[in-house]
């Protein structure tokens, strides 16, 4: 009965208003179920036989909710940090870019109007803030909040090279260039046990463009095991000076790290 | 012959039994409801929790035999709280798993797995908080807005309440040209979403999304406000001084025919009545 009149609505009806499936592809978010036992046939054009018990025996063919959801793509109205910039199409799964992206406003869906519309804002570079990838702001702030431990011989003398802040980089799982590090123009050098647990900045440059100071404490280390200075655990806590006082302009722009807070009694 | 043709030939002779819209205050509704209720009830809604088979025919594999397909809808449950929801066309189905072949069927209900969400009207530039299953959000991505969303689906596949009376407050605020959203905004928007006004008129919109007992309500309502209520003491009075007039009495002549006009100052009521102030002291 139901269909019949379907039929008759559905052809008075105005194009909107059809209810024909609404995308090429159909999107079923819950239980598919299907019957284990046929309905009987009907006669054409008649009401169909009421359903039986066994007609309402259902298996299951697949639960959509549990299946994994396809990337929708969006284009960014303003840039968003480990992502994009602004008027850029990005790719993302679709919870993440409904709740975090669209409903905020970060984000509009790539219809055909929206990429004809932001077409002309992705070029137009002076617009926006561009950076070199995606990831350089978060690398930019990672950087940044870091403080890196230069371990230095206690015995031969040496002045801090590039490659001296590349190995410490690659000792906390960074992988810095050497030609990256621009070291400060007043030299280093040592060993100078009254520059122990200093700090001093180094530079990273990304991409060859963004620049970043990086806070780097200085420590010394001999191979003599009765030499070794006493180990100070999480040095990064504890308060500490610049190498000389030109560096302290420079070092207090630096964000820092938590700190342990000085007690005064 | 094409089955309408076969229903219509099949219908002759036989009583018509009064629909809704035959008696009582359903009788009285606009054809811009019924054209709604149409398109909310009398319409097949998009198949959600089957897959339906497609072609008029199909040969069985082993016998060779020719049978018409014939897709019956699953039946599906519709709670009370539903119409305070969005569930994308999804329902509740009662039915049974035949969880082994020696075991007898157990019931089982297919549930949607409800949560609460956000959604957001571009028209009228407003953020709901509303309990929605996932395949509504993923509906609303896939339609590029809540709003397309809306307005592209038809009321049967919208079911409940709740979206059907969203849709109604866009296409009203879309028909009074969005008055809500800043002016830089507004073109835009009405670029947009405005050629979804075309399928309906003025009448149609206002009459959307209202269930039966709701459009009842209201016409009642309408019907109620139009009607101006005399009392009949000023009816029985009117009439009482047309029969004396009829009878050529000289006082009924000066009287008026308004209750208002007349001179019920001088009443035999007010005459007795302690509090009442003296005309002629």
């Amino acid at each position: 009965m139901c269909t019949n009149i379907a039929k008759i609505v559905s052809k008075s009806l105005t194009p909107f208003m059809t209810v024909n499936p609404l995308l090429h592809q159909q999107i079923r978010t819950t239980f598919i179920l299907k019957r284990k036992f046929a309905p009987q046939l009907h006669k054409k054009g008649d009401v169909p036989k009421p359903l039986r018990s066994r007609h309402y025996i259902y298996e299951l063919v697949e639960d959509t909710a549990i299946q994994k959801q396809e990337d929708i793509k969006v284009i960014l109205t303003t840039s968003v940090e480990g992502l994009g910039n602004f008027g850029e199409t990005v790719s993302v799964k679709p919870r993440y870019a409904y709740n975090h992206l669209l409903l905020p406003g970060l984000a509009v869906y790539a219809t055909p109007e929206n990429v004809e519309k932001y077409k002309e804002y992705a070029i137009d570079a002076t617009k926006v803030q561009k950076y070199s990838s995606p990831n350089a702001l978060f690398m930019m702030k990672i950087l940044s909040s870091v403080t890196l431990s230069v371990v230095m011989n206690k015995d031969n003398a040496w002045t801090i090279q590039p490659w001296h802040i590349k190995v410490s980089f690659r000792k906390c799982g960074y992988m810095v260039p050497e030609d990256a590090i621009t070291l400060p123009e007043i030299p280093i050098k040592g060993p100078n046990l009254d520059l122990e647990n200093k700090e001093f900045f180094v530079t990273v440059t990304m991409n060859k463009t963004e620049k970043v100071n990086v806070r780097c404490r200085l420590h010394h280390w001999s191979t003599d095991i009765v030499e070794r200075l006493p180990f100070a655990e999480k040095f990064w806590e504890q308060p500490s000076e610049a190498v000389c006082p030109e560096f302290e302009d420079v070092l207090v722009q630096i964000p820092k790290k938590r700190q342990i807070p000085v007690t005064t009694v | 012959m094409s089955s309408n043709a076969i229903k219509s030939i099949k219908s002759l002779g036989v009583f018509q039994k009064p629909t809704i819209f035959d008696k009582g205050p359903g009788a009285l509704l606009p054809a811009a409801y019924k054209k709604f209720y149409k398109e909310w009830r009398s319409t097949e809604p998009s198949a959600v929790h089957y897959i339906p088979e497609q072609g008029k025919w199909k040969r069985d594999e082993v016998t060779g035999e020719v049978n018409p397909v014939q897709n019956i809808p699953v039946p599906l449950f519709y709670p009370k709280e539903h119409n305070s929801h969005f569930w994308g066309g999804e329902g509740v189905v009662q039915g049974f798993q035949a969880r082994s072949r020696n075991t007898r069927r157990v019931p089982h209900f297919w549930v949607p797995v409800l949560k609460r969400s956000v959604v957001h009207s571009e028209v009228l530039n407003e953020y709901f908080s509303i309990i929605v299953t996932e395949r509504t959000i993923r509906l609303i991505n896939a339609n590029y807005g809540f709003d397309h969303y809306l307005l592209k689906t038809p009321a049967c596949d919208l079911k409940s309440l709740l979206p059907l009376g969203l849709k109604r407050k866009i296409l009203k605020e879309l028909e009074a040209g969005c008055p809500n959203v800043n002016e830089e905004k507004r073109q835009e928007i009405l670029q947009k979403y405005g050629k979804y006004l075309e399928a309906y008129t003025s009448e149609e919109i206002d009459w959307y999304g209202y269930s039966f007992s709701e459009a009842c309500r209201r016409i009642e309502k309408q019907m109620e406000e139009q009607q101006t209520v005399v009392p009949l003491k000023h009816v029985y009075r009117s009439q009482l001084i047309d029969k004396l007039r009829a009878a050529n009495i000289e006082e009924a002549m000066d009287e008026s025919l308004k209750s208002s006009e007349s001179g019920l100052a001088n009443s035999w009521l007010q005459k007795i009545n302690p509090f009442a102030k003296k005309s002629n002291p």
